[in-house]
């Protein structure tokens, strides 16, 4: 059994340092040397800390990131309270569109509240038809209501589970006992409950620092790190590598930060997800009852209307970039009229990368869940690595380190891939260790104690009986790496462009019409693989013991 | 043929010796019990013998082949686990059949020899059903016959009956200790249940904090355990702790609990601290005959059908666990005074921690 282990986690390792250690690396190196001639020098960070556009950039980041986070918890809390105590009628629904902002792609959301309220928008212009003028949605503004509606689930799913852990018996003992009922939710649903906040706060400042869709598509002018990463390294005419890697390595050292509080605070405090009998459903005058349907259904609506906004206005007509009320499905044939190639490389590049991911993410899910030793805690750490960093910090990495030398990918598909199963490794390691941590490890035990090699045991016994968890990931990792633009737009080449790199682009110029297109195509491709196996998950459930 | 030699094995989990420096000499077709209360190290030694935790040092043989470095499922060892470990994704006979196709049997003889497995132990019929759709019970029986199959060198259980009721827990220690008679295997057998250990052992070892306290067969652990320790694990035994007095030539007597009670043999020196073990069922009513007896008062009585505990009352408070038949009449309320016969023999002394 320890082979097998040790051999899994070698393996792991090996990929992880050539494919992640070595890019993240090679951007630290280029932080520290002089542009062209390669000397040592801190002078890119002292650049960085002496100019207003950088500090700016980093100021507007982490203040977007925090708004986001305070706004994020701000409806996210409330409303796990409400799935998780009130009878909100249509609560299952609820529940699955809920979670849908964090699958569909974030840039679409913001691309979408252009398309309203932008300079052109249809709000917008219609406002300014009557006579009332409306303020810009561009800058901070527009990317902190895009981040906040689409990273909110991040901090409902961890407090849902929090509230429906306490045990109904809990709370029945500190009324008992002769609290009152805000004495109890203060020392018995708080303290369990804060923990879940914390995490699902903390992830979604990390994903927000990170996000490189939604600030490109938004900032318009107005510095972020995430874009002026991007900018510095591939823009044509201020190209600056040492500073792309400095701001990187700054970028890294915040998410990395964030992560580590997290991990820390969270490895103190768990709390049970096993409650007995779930807390009862508060008994509400029906004046309040109403409030909270509207509440809820009124958070997870807004959150996904524009997504609805961009499906509709993708079948109206564009006239060059002002929209008319004529149905027609032009945007669609002038996204297919170009190629059908980047539609194909978006389907292909995102059922390779998922595979991949889960044919390595499970072993090494194994392994961490299964064999505690320093080689797998180590793994563990690394694996949880790609979170830190960015697709843009990741790609420049990628391009860098394979340019030029033995193994020469750039321009290719392959690391295109090899970006998507470096970014989606965590969640693939996550995912099937949890599933491992809920099968009895006597299973495997009575397979090898019957004469099954553990390598043979794993591949026969364990993985069928994770098969169930490990299509839901196998999706999930499709999904999101159909819609991956950050490390794509660094790493395609115009063979292998694909539908979000065709979007990009579109918003860039003055395609706003193949811009719809292309994002319907992203929320339909993101969508229909997610409500398949949504069935899917639920018939399986069903019949594991 | 498989005889076990277990020499000087030592196990460490941070600084807890789970398992600490044991030998063991297990006969070939012995039914040999690990006992002891839970963290004595039982669990840690079988999981050793199966190549699931790693021998720190020392040794195990079967026969005169050394297998503590093989890797575990290259041991030919058949385990029976605490809660079964069916696998949920295969039917009973696939269940069965698992370590037949790992040994490369063929399939017309894995399909006989899981029938008949699955009709030895009783399950004939059942090969086609999918565990979800059988009982506690039954799920141990797949067990078995899983691990029977593929005729090991030495069954392994653990803690195998801990998961089913009272009832039904009886009935499988019979037919587990019939089948491996039957069979003729040498099996070791994990247990915390003192009841279970006597009744289905050819041999048991006490265990406790990694160490072995005795091993011998049922009787003589019950009857003449070696350590207090063993006296109070078998059993409920009455500790009731005295000093001995002078020795007469055949009993000593021993002044405990504000009385004095007689012990056959020269069991300490005069003046010396010891411990005595008066088992419950050794202590009678006395019928007014001649014999040692000792003065006390009825504190509690416990009606439990077929017997009924008397809680005793010695002169300075101590308290003693007294079982008397339940059919008889006995019908005195707390307060009552009681004679205690026994016979000196049946009280065995330790010489006082």
């Amino acid at each position: 059994m320890k082979r097998f282990a040790t051999i899994v986690a070698l393996v792991a390792l090996v990929l992880l340092a050539v494919f992640l250690l070595y890019p993240l690396a090679l951007v630290l190196d280029a932080s520290i040397r002089i542009d062209g001639t390669g000397a040592f020098t801190f002078g890119n960070y002292a650049a960085i800390v002496k100019s207003r556009y950088y500090l700016g950039s980093i100021g507007n980041s982490l203040l977007a990131a925090a708004l986001a986070t305070g706004l994020a918890c701000a409806i996210g809390i409330p409303l796990a309270f409400c799935l998780a105590r009130v009878d909100v009628p249509g609560r299952a629904l609820l529940l699955t569109l809920a979670s849908l902002p964090l699958v569909l792609p974030s840039f679409v959301s913001a691309y979408a509240l252009v398309l309203l309220f932008g300079h052109a928008g249809v709000v917008t212009t219609a406002l300014r038809g009557i006579g009332i003028p409306i303020g810009s949605i561009y800058g901070m503004p527009g990317i902190v209501i895009v981040f906040t509606l689409t990273l909110y689930p991040y901090v409902v799913m961890p407090v849902l589970a929090g509230f429906l852990a306490v045990d109904a018996s809990m709370e029945e003992a500190a009324r008992n006992l002769g609290g009152s009922q805000s004495y109890a939710v203060r020392t018995v649903l708080l303290p369990i409950v804060m923990p879940a906040i914390l995490a699902g706060g903390l992830l979604v400042f990390v994903e927000a620092l990170e996000n490189f869709g939604v600030p490109a598509v938004l900032a318009e002018d107005r510095p972020f790190l995430a874009v002026d990463i991007f900018k510095l390294f591939a823009g044509e005419s201020d190209a600056n590598p040492a500073a792309a890697g400095a701001l990187s390595v700054l970028l890294i050292a915040c998410t990395a930060l964030a992560l580590l509080v997290q991990r820390h605070y969270l490895g103190k405090r768990r709390f049970s997800t096993s409650a007995r009998s779930a807390p009862a459903k508060l008994s509400l005058t029906p004046g309040l009852r109403v409030a909270a349907a509207i509440m809820s259904w009124g958070i997870v609506i807004v959150s996904l209307l524009p997504f609805a906004a961009v499906l509709m206005v993708s079948v109206l007509r564009f006239r060059g970039p002002v929209l008319t009320w004529e149905l027609g499905l032009d945007n669609y044939a002038t996204l297919l009229s170009g190629s059908y190639r980047p539609l194909l490389n978006t389907l292909t590049l995102a059922s390779v990368a998922a595979v991949a991911t889960m044919l390595i993410g499970a072993p090494i899910g194994y392994v961490v869940a299964r064999h505690r030793s320093r080689l797998s805690g180590l793994l563990d750490f690394i694996g949880m690595v790609p979170f830190a960093v960015s697709g843009t910090i990741l790609a420049i990495g990628l391009i860098v380190a394979f340019n030029s030398g033995p193994l020469v990918l750039t321009g290719g598909w392959l690391i295109l891939v090899i970006a998507y199963v470096v970014r989606k490794l965590p969640f693939a390691i996550r995912s099937s260790s949890a599933i491992v941590h809920q099968l009895d490890p006597s299973l495997e035990e009575a397979s090898v104690n019957l004469g099954v090699s553990p390598s043979q045991t794993f591949a026969t016994l364990t993985v069928p009986l994770m098969a169930s968890g490990l299509v839901g990931g196998l999706v999930l990792v499709w999904i999101t790496a159909a819609s991956e633009l950050s490390a794509t737009v660094v790493l395609y080449s115009s063979r292998w462009a694909t539908t979000t790199v065709v979007m990009y682009h579109a918003i860039e110029g003055t395609g706003a019409g193949l811009a719809a297109a292309a994002a319907a195509v992203l929320i339909l491709v993101t969508a229909i693989p997610l409500l398949l196996i949504n069935r899917r998950v639920n018939k399986q459930e069903a019949t594991v013991i | 043929m498989t005889t076990i030699r277990i020499e000087k094995l030592t196990r460490t989990f941070d600084a807890v010796r789970a398992v600490d420096d044991i030998s063991l000499d297990i006969a070939h077709g012995e039914l040999f019990t690990l006992l002891g209360p839970s963290g004595c190290g039982k669990t840690t030694l079988l999981r050793m013998i199966a190549g699931f935790v790693e021998v720190e040092s020392g040794s195990i043989s079967f026969g005169d082949r050394r297998i503590d470095n093989l890797p575990a499922h290259r041991r030919d060892t058949g385990m029976v686990f605490q809660n079964y470990a069916i696998f949920p994704n295969h039917t009973v006979a696939e269940n069965v059949a698992y370590g037949l196709k790992a040994r490369k049997v063929s399939a017309a003889d894995i399909k006989s020899r899981v029938d008949k497995a699955l009709e030895r132990v009783r399950l004939a019929g059942y090969g086609p059903r999918s565990p979800h759709q059988l009982s506690g019970g039954q799920l141990q029986r797949v067990a078995i016959a899983r691990a029977l199959v593929i005729e090991p060198a030495v069954l392994l259980f653990d803690e195998p009956l801990s998961n089913l009721d009272a009832q039904l827990r009886t009935e499988m220690r019979i037919e587990i200790r019939q089948l491996q008679q039957a069979l003729g295997l040498t099996a070791i057998y994990v247990t915390h249940d003192q009841e279970e250990a006597l009744a289905i052992s050819d041999r048991i070892a006490v265990l406790r904090h990694g160490k072995v306290e005795q091993v011998d067969t049922p009787e003589r652990i019950y009857r003449m355990p070696q350590t207090a320790f063993v006296a109070e694990f078998l059993g409920s035994t009455n500790m009731v702790p005295g000093v001995a007095k002078a020795f007469d030539g055949r009993n000593t007597q021993v002044a405990a609990a504000g009385t004095e009670f007689t012990v056959r043999g020269e069991i300490a020196a005069p003046g010396a601290k010891v411990l005595l073990s008066l088992r419950p069922e050794a202590l009678q009513l006395s019928d007014g005959t001649d014999g040692p007896r000792v003065q006390a008062r009825l504190a509690l009585r416990e009606f439990l059908g077929p017997m009924q505990r008397l809680h005793a009352t010695l002169p300075d408070g101590t308290r003693l666990r007294v079982s008397a038949l339940g059919g008889a009449a006995f019908d005195a309320l707390p307060g009552a005074p009681l004679v205690l016969a026994y016979d000196p023999a049946q009280i065995i002394a330790f010489p006082a921690p």
